[in-house]
């Protein structure tokens, strides 16, 4: 149950009422005021004020001032007359309720109105500020541009001066040219008389000195150039330099290098060399240099060029057993195969090689022909033409302009077709 | 860096930009007058020079003449200042001279090379410098020769490779150190990233190095005194500076270099009125100009006492895009600072004023 407060006091002139309210020790904020048009509200849990007023005010205007354990409003009536009394006296109870709800109604609407009210401004604002910095960044806009105008326009009409200083210092210096050439003219003619009226006497001398002694005039005469012309060395002494490019593993600029191929065939290369089958138990009895792959393959080549083919396979045979992925092993150990015919291993040789000669790289390209070539020959020479004919077609491929590749497949195709003609 | 409209920064000023009917390859601007050459390939797979005028804002057509070869490029390096005469070389690997008033003879001619002529220089004319006027040219055919127009057919000196060698393309020759009558240098760059500096006073090969992209463009900061800067560029955006005061028995010369932007580099051109400021033309069809600054000590000795340089530092100044495709030449007028035309691969010629370059 609110306890009422109804100590209040007031008194009135024509257009407003003064309304004084204590509060008996309650603190009053403006949130416990409420006030419509013809309603007055003050709520302080747990006391209670209310008041339905005796005529309508303009609660817009009016004021409450909060102090001193009092609350003074001041209500500026809407129509200029003297009440009888604070409140409606004779006020029911349902005229209450409905003035009340009323109250709170129009209060709401008045709320509502104010928040549209608000947001309308607000937006108002902001296009206005968004306008304002919209002229100020054109204004700094323009104004660099013309100070890019201004620095454009000052250019032109220096280069045009400078420009007119050139055409005038050109002609002056033709003019002058010409005068010159005139006054040299006319000394030359003098010179040419004295010499055909002087006799036997050397004069080179004399006459030399005097035309040196005319040069002091200005740089653009004729003289003074071919003089000049003199004063110029011979040209230089012909020589060549010879020059040597930058050598790199891979003869193509970064540009053209296909980067990425070629560091795994580096890469395999480098592993491949430092394996070493660890079979040591039977490797005991070998010397030290019989222990090396590469060693061992310079001895096979060697025996190789003697003839001594089976000597050559076994130093082979060693070396891949110390180390199973040198691709030339394999290779040589084909064309050793190949010389003493045995056929399959020849053709086995060679594929072992071709395997480990990936990635295609222009380095081992060499190494690549040797193999199709060898294993093409032994294909045909166990008959099977088309296998043959397929790995020279390769080798062609890589090297096409080796004649010898060409001439060994024109062979075979011509062999072919003689044996499916007679089949 | 972008471009700014700060009040110190030099600024690129676009002032007249011709459209062409030809492929451009090199534009130069003719001594002392305000007048600009193009040199290129026609579409019917001639060669072209026009000679054009400086009016106002436009370009006027002075001369157009037409010769049987696409023209690569050409120099005023070694001629006088009343002759003008223009040397350039061509698709075919002829090297010729000509004298503007009168184009229908070449002035000397010699079938230079084998293959195209991809760069060329000249020393001794234009009042620059001391000594005989020579030509330089360098071409695809992986030489590098210099001709003196006096002597007809042979030059007076052959940078070939060795015998069986493979040949690298030459793709730019430079001038340097020609401060008397006697020393003369030439610097070339090949396609492989190599850079040769070949002594022509000793016949010998002085320095070189590789910058492991190709190099587009070498050239020396000032051509007539002793060695003192070489910018060379190359692909993929790099340059590099290195200081030619100072050369180190096994190290060579410093150098510092720097990345521009990702496209290629085409040409490197130092101002002739201030030889630390170079600008450098790229693929993508921009423009930077560049500031070198010295250290505070230009040498100094290694562990074993040896002199050694030390390269500065490089500053952009100014970057500016013109066009989209690439600008692939670039001459700064010797008269007029800041004053410079450029021709791009887009079939255009611009000439661009630099201003502000006398507060740098």
């Amino acid at each position: 149950m609110p306890v009422w407060l109804r100590e209040h006091s007031w008194r009135q002139t024509l257009t407003a009422v003064y309304l004084s309210l204590p509060l008996r020790g309650a603190r009053a904020t403006p949130a416990n005021i409420f006030c419509s048009e013809q309603y007055l509200k003050v709520s302080i849990p747990p006391f209670l004020f209310e008041a339905i007023l005796y005529a309508p005010i303009d609660d817009a205007n009016s004021t409450a001032k909060i102090g001193n354990g009092n609350i003074f409003f001041t209500l500026y009536k809407k129509e200029p007359a003297m009440w009888d009394s604070l409140t409606l006296a004779n006020a029911g109870k349902e005229k209450l309720q409905y003035l009340r709800e009323n109250a709170v109604l129009k209060a709401q609407e008045k709320a509502k109105e104010e928040k549209e009210a608000k947001k309308i401004t607000k937006q108002a604002c902001k296009k206005y500020a968004l306008e304002a910095t919209m002229k100020l960044e054109e204004a700094e806009r323009k104004r660099i541009e013309d100070l890019k105008e201004k620095e454009r326009q000052k250019v032109a009409k220096e280069l045009e001066f400078w420009k007119n200083q050139q055409k005038d210092a050109d002609k002056y210096k033709s003019i002058q040219q010409k005068g010159e050439l005139h006054q040299e003219i006319e000394p030359l003619k003098e010179r040419k008389n004295e010499k055909m009226n002087k006799t036997r006497i050397p004069n080179e001398g004399t006459s030399k000195i005097r035309l040196k002694s005319t040069k002091g005039h200005g740089s653009c005469s004729i003289f003074s150039q071919n003089l000049k012309e003199e004063q110029l060395p011979a040209p230089r002494a012909a020589a060549t330099i010879k020059v040597n490019f930058t050598p790199r593993v891979f003869p193509t600029a970064l540009r053209e290098s296909r980067v990425a191929e070629e560091e795994e065939w580096l890469h395999k290369q480098a592993e491949a060399r430092r394996r070493i089958n660890s079979d040591l138990s039977e490797l005991e009895d070998l010397k030290e240099e019989e222990k090396n792959p590469d060693w061992l393959k310079d001895k096979g080549n060697k025996m190789f060029v003697m003839g001594n083919y089976l000597g050559a396979v076994n130093a082979y045979n060693l070396a891949v057993r110390l180390n199973d992925k040198l691709p030339l092993l394999y290779l040589n150990r084909a064309a050793c195969h190949l010389k003493l015919r045995n056929l399959h291993k020849a053709i086995e040789d060679s594929s072992k090689a071709l395997e480990l000669l990936t990635p295609p790289v222009p380095d081992n390209e060499n190494a690549r022909v040797k193999a199709h070539v060898r294993r093409g020959t032994a294909f045909c020479q166990l008959e099977l033409y088309t296998e043959g004919l397929q790995d020279y077609e390769a080798a062609l491929k890589i090297d096409p302009k080796n004649k010898n590749i060409e001439k060994d497949a024109e062979k075979v195709r011509h062999f072919m077709e003689e044996t499916m003609q007679s089949s | 860096m972008s471009a700014t409209a700060g009040p110190e920064r030099p600024q690129v000023v676009s002032h007249v930009q011709q459209a062409l009917s030809y492929t451009v390859f090199d534009c130069r601007w003719v001594p002392r007058s305000a007048r600009l050459l193009c040199l290129g390939s026609a579409a019917r797979g001639t060669g072209l020079i026009q000679l054009y005028e400086l009016h106002g804002a436009r370009l006027e057509l002075l001369r157009e003449i037409e010769k049987p070869k696409p023209i690569k490029c050409g120099t005023f390096g070694a001629t006088s200042l009343q002759q003008r005469y223009l040397a350039t070389g061509d698709f075919d690997g002829n090297l010729n001279i000509w004298n503007l008033e009168a184009p229908e003879i070449p002035v000397y001619s010699v079938k230079g090379h084998k293959e195209i002529i991809n760069s060329i220089d000249g020393v001794g004319g234009l009042g620059i410098g001391e000594g005989a006027p020579e030509i330089v040219t360098g071409s695809r055919d992986g030489t590098v020769k210099v001709w003196d127009p006096r002597q007809n057919d042979t030059p007076v000196a052959n940078m070939e490779p060795v015998q069986g060698e493979s040949k690298r393309d030459c793709w730019t020759v430079a001038f340097g150190n020609a401060y008397n009558q006697e020393e003369r240098v030439v610097c070339a760059g090949y396609d492989n990233g190599d850079i040769k500096l070949f002594d022509l006073k000793t016949m010998s090969l002085r320095w070189e190095t590789n910058i492991k992209n190709g190099v587009c463009s070498v050239e020396f900061d000032r051509k007539d005194i002793n060695m003192n800067k070489l910018v060379a560029t190359s692909l993929e955006g790099k340059f590099h500076v290195f200081d030619m005061r100072t050369q180190h028995p096994t190290k060579g010369f410093a150098s510092v270099s720097e990345k521009a932007q990702k496209s290629t580099i085409w040409q490197v051109r130092h101002l002739p009125q201030n030889r630390d400021i170079f600008m450098t033309s790229g693929g993508s069809g921009s423009l930077h100009l560049w500031k070198y600054e010295y250290p505070a000590h230009r040498s100094k000795k290694d562990s074993e006492g040896s002199e050694m340089g030390v390269a500065g530092s490089v500053s952009l100044l100014q970057n500016v895009t013109l066009s989209t495709q690439p600008i692939s030449s670039l001459d700064w007028s010797p008269d007029k600072k800041g004053l410079c035309v450029c021709g791009a691969f887009d079939q255009t010629v611009r000439v661009l004023i630099v201003t502000k370059l006398n507060k740098m």
